[in-house]
């Protein structure tokens, strides 16, 4: 009963996407990973990590690691404005938050219309993109969220020690 | 079975916590007595009990292999119940053999929460149980005994003449039938000859429940004194719709009652305890199973057990009402403001909120007795293998700690006394040569010390070889500077690193060069340490300290650049500031160094160590924080001080995990009362990185 649920509410999030922009390039999120979206706050910086983990922030008492997509992408670092946000998602039961220029809307997109990404592109590292679609004649970058943090979260995936 | 009954898990951990213990105890009366070479009436009442309750209860569940073999051991006991003098031939294999099946069933009762779950095969234990059955009934076994039915079935012959016959309904869905009948069964048997039933031996097998909701249970038993006693026992069962008496070919033939023994008014205790004359075996299996079914434990006990999940729900609640608290009681809207009334409020409150903090926290402490008796255990099957003579003395049982490292500590633990039987405590030929005693001893002390535990681990084996635990660490690459700048407590350290182990063999328990690695391991996971003091041919201590609690922590905030640090309180010797540059000294390579009543200390910049940036990097500017961790000593260099501070230990995201940042000197991080973010340092990694 509980699945059906679930799947309920899954199925109402997909195709539906979040999309936000860096600099001029529009990007997307599939919706039913995103938890919330909140400004920017006080980020605690955690020594050792790379440049791009900003740090930690104080989510309602629960502590949510925070992760720059600008500095992820290897874009230049700009100061944090009024637009600037920060992105929950919900990945291996885990809430991380995505650091993003500015939050646009909440978009539905067709599979259908979704051209693969091509297989290597230098600048976004290992691609963390699922697809390319286009919106009212827009380029939106769809982002693989497992991908994004492959990096990070092999290790959990990993036994430990 | 693969799977439980969804009925059934609501039962399940109920059914782990009550088997497991019932098997501790087990273990314990099986040590007591071997130890003692004999077994006493009231101990083999208790292993028969024991054994009947884990059937039962195992039975009900669906687990046919715990059933199975506890059943097996209950036969044994309860020929050794009936003469306690057959026992003597038999001793040490029976003993082994009931050792054997207790781990089997722990190993069994361990597994059953897996979904995965697949019975384990007892077959050949149960095998041995009924050989020795045999031998201790002699040639000629006697007549099968009513509660060991289930090897051999009696042929049931419902025309025996003072035969009775009750025809018994359970309510509707009462649910597990076959047991309530079983346990009826049971009790019955205290007052009547000989007893059967249809269906046979209901507990054997749970597909019966349909036959008995169908047709009723029918008993057939020969009363021993009269027909009342047994009526009575059913009108106080749990449970049942209806009974009658069957009248086939006797006497008076009693009209068939038809009592409607509506839900037994008694709670379920009460019904165990209302039995006529009621033996042990009744009582215990009775309460554990009335107590599962009605989903609650005795009326009349105090103990309650709880989940341990929910303790931690708990904990987490209290810490982030402590959080709340501070946030409430130090909020900037409240700057400048001159509140008597709201100040007099918060502080009852922040005594509130103490007071419940102090009760959470004790809630959650265990005594280490539990994790001491399974080191019996450990010691008996060492000793019988390895042909030593060791003798366990534990002191200090009751004192308490935390349940999580309570459960950190046992593995440890396990280690250590391993190792102190399999390297330390020599022969019975050697000890006697060296005119030791011929019995080893290994004593595990626990007890309080401030915030924190200490518990140290001796024997009186050989002690720790320097020389052979030097040339050891050169074989393996160890040393990292000339050996005769080693002290002997550096040089007992080495046992610690992965990879070294002094015992040329593998052996089965110890010697695979992991033992005191894993043991400092775990016990750095909880925040403990070890140290070693070791004497040739007088023994080893090992010492543990471990905190009390892990979730609150009092600790001295510190800044550094807009990054908060906390430090606990236990760790701090003492802050200073520096007044004159010149008493921090650098050495060749140009770290610093601080001098101090004559005793030099290496200086960490948190700064430069955490790469923060900030402008006090004078060590004029800021303040010097002594710190002490094991056995080394050093100087933090921070900021300031901004005060002390109960904080709420949380550990990092495991988004970090691959960063190591335990090794770096962070232990976790906390919120503060103003909702930003610190670091907890760990002087333990600070301090023994250096």
């Amino acid at each position: 009963m509980d699945e059906t649920n679930v799947n309920a509410v899954q199925d109402d999030l997909t195709g539906r996407y979040l999309t936000f922009d860096i600099d001029d390039t529009t990007y997307s999120l599939p919706l039913n990973h995103v938890i919330e979206i909140i400004g920017i706050q006080h980020i605690t910086h955690i020594p050792n990590v790379p440049h791009y983990i900003k740090g930690i922030i104080n989510l309602r008492g629960k502590i949510v690691p925070i992760s720059d997509v600008r500095l992820k992408f290897g874009l230049e670092e700009r100061d944090y404005d009024d637009k600037t946000c920060i992105v929950i998602v919900l990945i291996n039961d885990m809430n991380v938050g995505v650091i993003v220029d500015r939050v646009a809307e909440v978009v539905s997109l067709e599979r259908s219309n979704m051209a693969p990404p091509p297989l290597s592109d230098k600048r976004l590292g290992d691609s963390f993109l699922d697809s390319i679609s286009t919106l009212n004649e827009k380029v939106v970058m769809n982002i693989d969220v497992v991908k994004f943090f492959q990096a990070d979260m092999a290790e959990l995936l990993a036994p430990e020690e | 079975m693969s799977a439980i009954d969804p009925g059934m898990e609501a039962l399940l951990e109920t059914f782990i916590y009550e088997s497991n213990t019932m098997l501790e105890q087990l273990d314990e009366i099986l040590l007591e007595s071997e130890r003692a070479q004999n077994i006493n009436q009231e101990n083999i009442d208790s292993i028969f009990r024991i054994m009947h309750t884990v059937k039962g209860s195992s039975a009900m569940m669906g687990f046919s292999a715990i059933s199975g073999l506890g059943h097996a051991v209950e036969d044994v006991f309860f020929i050794l119940r009936e003469d306690a003098n057959k026992l003597g031939p038999v001793f040490s294999s029976l003993f082994d053999l009931v050792f054997q099946s207790s781990d089997f069933l722990k190993r069994e009762i361990e597994r059953v929460s897996d979904p995965n779950y697949e019975e384990g095969d007892p077959s050949d234990m149960v095998r041995q149980l009924h050989g020795l059955a045999a031998v201790m009934k002699g040639e000629a076994p006697p007549p099968a005994a009513p509660a060991a039915a289930g090897a051999e079935a009696p042929a049931a012959g419902p025309s025996y003449e003072g035969f009775r016959r009750i025809r018994i309904h359970f309510e509707d869905e009462c649910q597990m039938e076959n047991m309530r009948a079983f346990m009826i069964l049971n009790q019955l048997a205290n007052c009547c000859d000989e007893i059967d039933s249809v269906p046979p031996h209901p507990e054997s097998d749970a597909t019966l429940c349909a036959d008995i909701i169908r047709n009723g249970f029918l008993i057939i038993c020969k009363p021993t004194d009269n027909l009342d006693d047994v009526i009575k026992i059913i009108e106080s069962s749990l449970n049942i719709k209806s009974y009658e008496l069957l009248s086939e070919d006797d006497d008076g033939s009693p009209p068939a009652a038809e009592a409607t023994d509506a839900q037994a008014p008694a709670p379920a205790g009460e019904g165990a305890a209302a039995l006529p004359a009621a033996g042990a075996v009744q009582a215990a299996a009775k309460a554990p199973a009335a107590a599962a079914a009605a989903g609650g434990s005795g009326a009349r006990q105090n103990l309650i057990s709880v989940n341990q999940i929910k303790l931690d729900a708990l904990m987490d609640l209290v810490g982030e009402i402590v959080t709340a608290e501070s946030m409430v009681a130090s909020n900037p809207d409240l700057r400048g403001l001159k509140l008597d009334n709201f100040t007099k409020s918060t502080r009852e409150l922040r005594k509130l909120t103490d007071e419940l903090q102090d009760v959470v926290m004790s809630i959650r402490m265990v005594p280490l007795t539990g994790t001491f008796q399974k080191m019996n255990r450990i010691v008996r099957d060492m000793t019988k293998s390895l042909g030593k003579k060791v003798d366990l003395v534990t002191y200090g049982g009751d004192t308490e700690v935390d349940k999580t490292i309570n459960d950190t500590i046992g593995d440890p633990f396990m280690h250590m006394i391993r190792n102190s039987i399999d390297h330390a405590i020599e022969p019975p030929e050697v000890r006697m040569s060296l005119g030791k005693p011929e019995t080893g001893q290994v004593t595990i002390n626990a007890r309080n010390a401030g915030g924190e535990i200490l518990i140290d681990v001796s024997d009186d084996g050989s002690g720790l070889d320097v020389d052979r635990i030097l040339a050891k660490a050169r074989n393996n690459g160890m040393l990292t500077k000339p050996e005769s700048e080693y002290t002997d407590k550096e040089i007992f350290n080495l046992i610690m690193l992965p990879g070294f182990s002094t015992n040329t063999e593998v052996t089965e328990y110890s010697g695979r060069g992991v033992g005191m690695d894993v043991v400092k391991k775990n016990l750095e996971k909880v925040g403990g340490a070890v140290s070693i003091s070791s004497e040739k041919n007088k023994g080893t201590t090992f010492t543990i300290k471990i905190p009390l609690t892990l979730a609150i922590v009092d600790g001295m905030n510190i800044s550094v650049g807009d990054t908060t640090f906390t430090l606990p309180i236990t760790s701090i010797k003492q802050s200073f500031k520096i007044t004159d540059p010149k008493q921090v000294l650098h050495d060749t390579d140009g770290a610093e160094m601080i001098l101090l009543r004559g005793d030099c200390y290496p200086v960490v910049r948190l700064h430069e160590h955490f790469m923060i940036s900030t402008e006090k990097t004078d060590v004029m500017d800021g303040i010097m924080i002594q710190v002490e961790s094991g056995n080394s000593i050093a100087c933090l260099f921070a900021d300031e001080l901004l005060g002390e501070y109960q904080v709420v230990v949380k550990p990092f995201p495991s988004f970090f995990n691959k960063y190591n940042l335990k090794e770096l000197g962070l232990s976790g991080c906390s919120i503060l009362g103003d909702g930003s973010i610190c670091l907890i340092l760990d002087a333990n990694s600070l301090v023994s990185n250096l």
